[in-house]
């Protein structure tokens, strides 16, 4: 059966998050602790800065939902109220969805987000190299794993940008095709003016120029880029040699007007000119757009791409969690299955000891037989206990894929006297 | 019986439909992959429609005994060609859904012509008269491509200024990239049609001994270069770029189409090939 115990962004504030993070990391030996625990046969351990989740492979559920769950509250040092308000604790199915939707980033904080995916790898690297899984975890994450992947490729849900600076970003590819060699002025030393800056960067964007009215803020973000400063006063000067201008200082009015572009239009020989204005107030008049060639977008505009692109990730969730809901049903029936292994090993093992016995039995006469035919008898032989053991052995995998693997278990090895 | 090259021009054409279906599939659907798989689908109807025009030029002895099917095919076979060679350089794979359904309508169009009739009167054939057709597909071919590149342009453009990029304007090739295309057909294509036309010329006044053959087709063409040429001179010389060339671009080409057709249908012409 598999178990899954932990917290997360959504059950547990940052305060009890960073307690048994801290816990969880100070501690050497911790998977060899819960492999430790009774009941648990095999055990991985998930942590990242909004979850700690343990999934296990366990006997029995109920008893190992709560060993866990005192294990953990124990080593994040949490009291009795937040274990009971923060730690969630599922088990079978809902274990199986809860990892498939942690994997394929449905559960994060930003839905779509790839590091989710790295980090259960990492995660599950470290229970393989400490031989903490075995058969059931491992064949979990291999699954979730290919859910992950599934989801990603056959639904939109990491398609589009969820953040106003990667918003910016993809606007100006969709401009420039690529921002190789394309040369970007920061208007004010502004926070998010930086951030957009660091991602065009990211991309190709070659030369960073700083605008600012004191000079000496512009320098020292200048030097993060290795870029050049400059005063407000040449600002027409550098808009003819721009591609992309990202603007944010906290002017009372408008910074860039559409008479200094459109005095700079010849010197740029018409070439495209994206401008993102983040400034409340707006710091480039907003007729600068109705000039041929250039595009200004402001801070809402660009948020309301976000919003649609958040809009349209809630609408691929829903393909994304019929995707896990297929894959939680063939891992839940491999597992079942899984379950009427062993009593269908000790049947075979069982007709081959009677099919050994028999033949030692009637080799007295046996011998007689010509070469040939003592091996024709033992093939006849092996093929009557084959085509014996056919039907019960597909009734016992079917019956346990679909209902409890338990009840026609307990039939089959009374019906073969399999415990004696 | 079917003969082996029409075999291989019916394969060109069903090629050529389903990556006219896929491109356009592509764009309603909104997915890239589509016009990928498209793409490479095009370019093994290119290979048949080469295969097809080799062995019609081998068979024929000589590109001078070329019919109408081959003429039009030509057309499609130097327009697929530019695009496919252009898919090398940018990522521009959605501008098919642009340009396949024009390769579509040639090879449609050639499907209805004789392979046999011959394109050229006997009287008229020559490396002159070859030469004069070749550059003036060629020529032509590339402004179809630099209108779609500009088609493509205005749209996006006006997606990007309404602030609305949405779905289209993430699968649309990006403003620059189409302005390059536009560029690239306009700057081989104008010298192409121009070579052409003296060749034309040329032939006029060397057989008729008349420079100028006051035909209905030779005066619109002179018109459409004289605007191409005047385009070509905004760009390089005045630094005209993005949405004006491709509005212009685009309206220009609209001229192309319908002197093609008024000629077709409304005048007598010495070119009167299909």
């Amino acid at each position: 059966m598999i178990v899954l115990v932990g917290l997360n962004h959504k059950t547990a504030p940052l305060s009890v998050r960073e307690k048994l993070f801290a816990g969880c990391q100070g501690e050497s030996n911790l998977l060899g602790d819960l492999r430790a625990i009774d009941g648990v046969l095999e055990i991985m351990y998930l942590s990242t800065c909004n979850r700690v989740e343990l999934v296990a492979a366990v006997e029995d559920a109920p008893q190992a939902l709560n060993a866990l769950k005192y294990f953990l509250a124990g080593q994040g040092g949490l009291t009795n109220e937040e274990a009971a308000v923060c730690l969630y604790g599922y088990q079978d199915a809902e274990a199986i969805r809860h990892m498939f939707r942690v994997t394929s980033s449905l559960d994060s904080q930003v839905m779509g987000e790839a590091q989710i995916l790295g980090q259960v790898k990492d995660a599950y690297r470290q229970a393989l190299e400490k031989n903490a899984t075995g058969i059931a975890l491992n064949r979990l994450m291999h699954r979730a794993f290919r859910t992950a992947k599934r989801v990603r490729t056959e639904t939109g849900i990491a398609a589009n940008p969820v953040s106003v600076s990667f918003a910016a970003v993809e606007l100006a590819k969709k401009i420039f095709g690529t921002l190789a060699g394309k040369k970007v002025l920061l208007i004010g030393a502004g926070e998010m003016a930086e951030l957009t800056g660091q991602h065009l960067i990211g991309n190709g964007a070659e030369e960073i120029t700083v605008a600012n009215r004191s000079l000496s803020q512009a320098a020292s973000l200048a030097e993060k880029f290795h870029g050049k400063a400059i005063g407000l006063a040449v600002l027409d000067e550098a808009l003819c040699n721009v591609d992309i201008v990202i603007s944010s200082t906290g002017a009372p009015s408008h910074i860039v007007t559409q008479e200094m572009i459109r005095q700079c239009l010849r010197k740029r020989k018409n070439r495209l000119l994206f401008l993102i204005d983040i400034a409340v107030p707006r710091d480039i008049d907003p007729a600068v757009d109705s000039i041929e060639n250039v595009y200004l977008y402001n801070i809402d505009n660009l948020q309301d791409i976000v919003d649609e692109n958040m809009k349209n990730r809630r609408c691929e969730a829903l393909k994304a969690e019929q995707i896990v809901a297929e894959e939680v049903t063939q891992y839940s029936n491999w597992l079942k299955e899984l379950g009427a292994v062993p009593t269908i090993v000790s049947l075979r093992n069982k007709a081959e000891a009677i099919v050994r016995m028999e033949m030692i039995k009637a080799q007295s006469w046996m011998s007689k037989l010509e070469n040939g035919d003592r091996e024709k008898v033992d093939v006849l032989v092996k093929g009557i206990v084959n085509k014996l053991l056919h039907a019960p052995v597909a009734v016992m995998k079917e019956e346990s894929a679909e209902l409890n693997s338990q009840d026609i278990v307990a039939v089959v090895r009374q019906l073969f006297r399999l415990d004696e | 019986m079917i003969s082996v090259g029409m075999i291989i021009f019916v394969l060109a054409l069903v090629c050529c439909a389903f990556a006219t279906a896929g491109y356009l599939l592509s764009l309603s659907v909104k997915k890239i992959g589509l016009a990928k798989v498209s793409t490479w689908i095009l370019a093994i109807g290119f290979l048949f429609l080469s295969l097809n025009l080799l062995g019609a030029a081998i068979q024929s002895a000589g590109w001078d005994n070329f019919g109408s099917r081959h003429f039009l095919s030509i057309y499609a076979w130097a327009i697929a060609g530019i695009y496919l060679g252009l898919q090398f350089k940018t990522k521009t794979r959605l501008l098919g859904a642009f340009i396949a359904p024009f390769i579509l309508l040639f090879l449609i169009a050639a499907a209805g012509q004789g392979a046999d009739k011959n394109l050229v009167p006997p009287q008229w054939q020559g490396w002159l008269t070859t030469s004069h057709l070749v550059l003036a597909i060629a020529g032509e071919s590339l402004f179809v491509l630099a209108s779609a590149a500009g088609a493509m342009f205005m749209i996006q453009n006006s997606l990007l200024k309404h602030k609305k990029p949405g779905k289209l304007g993430r699968l649309l090739p990006s403003l620059s990239d189409l302005d390059r295309i536009n560029h690239l057909g306009l700057l081989w294509g104008f010298p192409l049609l121009t070579l052409g036309m003296i060749g034309g010329a040329a032939y006029a006044a060397f057989v008729w001994g008349n420079l100028w053959a006051y035909d209905s087709k030779v005066i619109w063409s002179l018109a459409v270069w004289v605007i191409y040429g005047f385009l070509l001179h905004q760009r390089l010389a005045i630094g005209w770029k993005g949405i004006r060339m491709a509005s212009w671009s685009c309206a220009v080409f609209a001229l192309f189409l319908l002197s093609a057709l008024v000629i077709r249908f409304c005048f007598s012409t010495v070119h009167n090939f299909i």
